[in-house]
């Protein structure tokens, strides 16, 4: 190839025409808020405990080009050991909440917990029912709830965003290093 | 021995004293215990295919639990129900391999033991069951259960010997999907066996359906599986049309059509993306993520949800489109349709994609029918099994889809077919709307009692859907979804082929868990 068709090639990348000045904004605030909690960037494990793999869907959609979420400091680990943040889903069932203990105190501290959509907030219809623990609140605690039947990913994020602005000052760094 | 005849549209051979009910989906007919087995024989000897087995407390003689064995006969239209009451009847997974994991089901539900049984382990009852349980029998009242305090570690089948390692995966998974446990037996790179433990997400949706009003219901079988909401809210929807005599109003069933096609067409093109992801190529994955994005947005602004949730109702569909939104999704349709067949074009090109897709996961045609396989793993090992073409329903009794195969039964097989299925819908949503009559799109129910069974075509395949109506309430509700039998492909998928490649075959198959633990 020649040197110059690579210094003259148009660039690859084009704006998109989908953006979404609604989402932009709560990304931007989203990365604000991370810097100064996490210093960099939020870690999620995503743990399904019950879901009909609709909130896994959409999950995965905000890594997709519409959302692309990784621009904003927030990345999907493959291990909770990586994690500052578990997303779980669905209603607890009985096969899962072992499983969803041994995550969570897989999880290093500091950590934060947030649970996505009806059942997982509330247990919604499943409550009472011989197969399901309950809410995620039954098991581990709960930092936030986002409902919906899934929540859409703008609802997603901008769930994290208030938990990232209620989160204060980390009681981590006390004393630790100084990132600001 | 007695004879059996499949002629169009009637099954012969078996007395008519025996007959239960005949309907537009199924013949069900009692067959006494001396006789089963004889019967079964037979139809196996007829190519017949086993498609579910239903438990069901007091369908024939109170409080015993009688056996409902659905067959598919070849070129019959209406399906085959045996039903069996006998107190321990006889396992057919010596005639019908697919019976294991159904006869192990009605186990843990209703205790039935089945003799010559080659696994009795439990399926859906996972460690915290107490001994003895079972939620199904219609004199347990449905209320939390108490852990059982020393559980029994579950018995995988393992290989022994020199050499030979095991990899546990799960149910916690590297990536955001659903919890599943596999158990490899590998040596060197080679997978050797595997075995799959899936129940973790069992959520008890069939008793929990009993004692429903049937319109409630509709909401709980949207919930089986997420992206298939509209697809098992339709096929349970059916099932009580059938028993309550509803006949859909036309502009409903073209609407039903639509969301039906919109729903295979999403769930298709985020398999395709799901393959080229695990194959370590993004770029490919992004653009076609993009068109799902898309697709999934037309689903919210047509029916309020990316999920299609909540628009199939019991009679009909919750809300009428407006033409002007029917000429954006035609042209959606057209649009995504061209772009789908540049962006598959072009990753066909690329050679590595060749390579890694191309011999790898092979299910052979000689699978389909012991396992009853469905949907696009059949006809991409080179069956054409459709419910909509076989035992068409709704929409597909006026409107011909003509189904696509492939033969090589690999992943290259299924990529390949899966494009080709979005294709067809998505032509198949342009035809519905150009032909979209007018009218009301619900109508007035009344209940009525009584039972029915309803086939339906998934984006995965076959699902069978069994409701049973009593005093205007749900009495019984099964359902089995293609993922149900589909998901024993997978370990004759694998067979030989490296670990590295399990993600990639999984992927191509993409089934649900959530949708086979129910």
């Amino acid at each position: 190839m020649n040197i110059f068709s690579s210094v003259f090639k148009r660039p690859v990348c084009k704006t998109a025409s989908h953006a979404d000045d609604a989402f932009e904004q709560i990304g931007l605030q989203t990365k604000k808020e991370i810097s100064r909690v996490f210093g960099r960037s939020l870690a999620i494990r995503e743990v399904d405990c019950g879901s009909d793999n609709a909130a896994e869907i959409e999950l995965g959609n905000l890594s997709a080009p519409h959302y692309d979420i990784e621009r904003f400091g927030v990345t999907f680990v493959a291990s909770p050991r990586h994690a500052d943040l578990l997303a779980v889903t669905g209603v607890v069932t009985h096969a899962m909440a072992t499983v969803l203990k041994k995550t969570y105190e897989a999880t290093p501290d500091p950590k934060f917990v947030i649970a996505i959509g009806d059942d997982a907030c509330t247990g919604g219809i499943y409550l009472g029912t011989y197969a399901v623990i309950g809410p995620v609140e039954e098991v581990i605690p709960v930092d936030l709830k986002i409902l919906g039947n899934p929540p859409r990913p703008v609802e997603i994020l901008s769930g994290i965003l208030s938990l990232m602005r209620s989160a204060g000052k980390p009681k981590f760094m006390d004393g630790g290093p100084d990132y600001d | 021995m007695m004879t059996l005849n499949s002629e169009k549209d009637n099954i012969s051979g078996l007395p008519d004293s025996w007959l239960i009910q005949k309907d537009r989906t199924a013949c069900y007919y009692h067959v006494p215990a001396d006789q089963f087995t004889g019967i079964v024989t037979t139809l196996k000897a007829l190519e017949s295919r086993l498609v579910s087995i239903i438990g069901e407390e007091g369908f024939y003689v109170p409080d015993l639990c009688s056996i409902s064995y659905v067959f598919e006969l070849l070129d019959t239209p209406r399906y085959l129900v045996l039903v069996l009451t006998c107190p321990e009847p006889e396992s057919i997974t010596g005639l019908f391999p697919a019976a294991s994991f159904f006869e192990r089901k009605i186990s843990d539900g209703f205790g039935v033991r089945f003799s010559g049984s080659g696994d009795e382990r439990r399926l859906f009852l996972h460690e915290p069951y107490p001994e003895g349980f079972h939620p199904m029998k219609k004199g347990y009242v449905n209320t939390p259960v108490v852990a059982a305090g020393t559980p029994c570690p579950f018995p995988f089948r393992e290989m022994k010997g020199e050499s030979v390692y095991h990899i546990p995966v799960g149910p916690v998974h590297a990536g955001i999907i659903e919890p599943g446990h596999f158990r490899f037996s590998v040596i060197g790179e080679t997978i050797m066996n595997l075995e799959v433990r899936l129940g973790y997400l069992h959520r008890g949706i069939e008793k929990l359906m009993e004692g429903k009003d049937p319109d409630e219901g509709v909401t709980l079988a949207e919930s089986i599986s997420g992206d298939e909401s509209a697809v098992n809210a339709c096929g349970y929807a059916l099932a009580v049309e059938q028993i309550c005599m509803i006949t859909v109003p036309e502009r409903a069933e073209y609407i039903r059509g639509i969301i039906l096609e919109l729903e295979r067409s999403y769930s298709l093109v985020s398999d395709l993306a799901g393959m080229v992801t695990d194959i370590g190529f993004p770029v490919a994955a992004s653009r076609l993520l993009v068109l799902r994005e898309e697709l999934q947005r037309a689903c919210d602004s047509l029916t309020g949800s990316r999920f299609l949730k909540g628009i199939i109702r019991i009679g009909g569909v919750s809300r009428d489109f407006s033409s002007d939104s029917l000429l954006i999704l035609d042209s959606l349709a057209e649009e995504t349709g061209k772009r789908l067949e540049e962006i598959v074009s072009w990753i066909s090109s690329v050679p590595s994609v060749i390579d890694r897709f191309s011999t790898t996961g092979v299910i052979r045609e000689t699978l389909i029918d012991p396992l009853a396989l469905s949907g696009p793993v059949a006809r991409a090992s080179g069956r054409v099994l459709d419910v909509r073409v076989d035992h068409p329903y709704g929409i597909y009794r006026d409107q011909i889809i003509s189904p696509v195969s492939e033969r090589a039964g690999d992943v290259l097989a299924r990529f390949n077919l899966k494009s080709e299925e979005i294709l067809v819908s998505l032509n198949f949503i342009r035809q519905l709307v150009s032909g979209i009559p007018t009218g009301p799109v619900r109508c007035a129910i009344a209940m009525h009692d009584g039972f029915a069974l309803a086939g339906i075509e998934s984006p995965r395949g076959r699902t069978i859907h069994y409701v049973r109506i009593r005093d205007s309430r749900i009495e019984r509700y099964f359902v089995a979804t293609a993922s149900f039998s589909n998901w024993q492909a997978i370990e004759h998928a694998v067979m030989g082929n490296i670990v590295p490649d399990f993600p990639l075959i999984n992927k191509s198959l993409n089934l649900s868990y959530s949708g086979t633990d129910v």
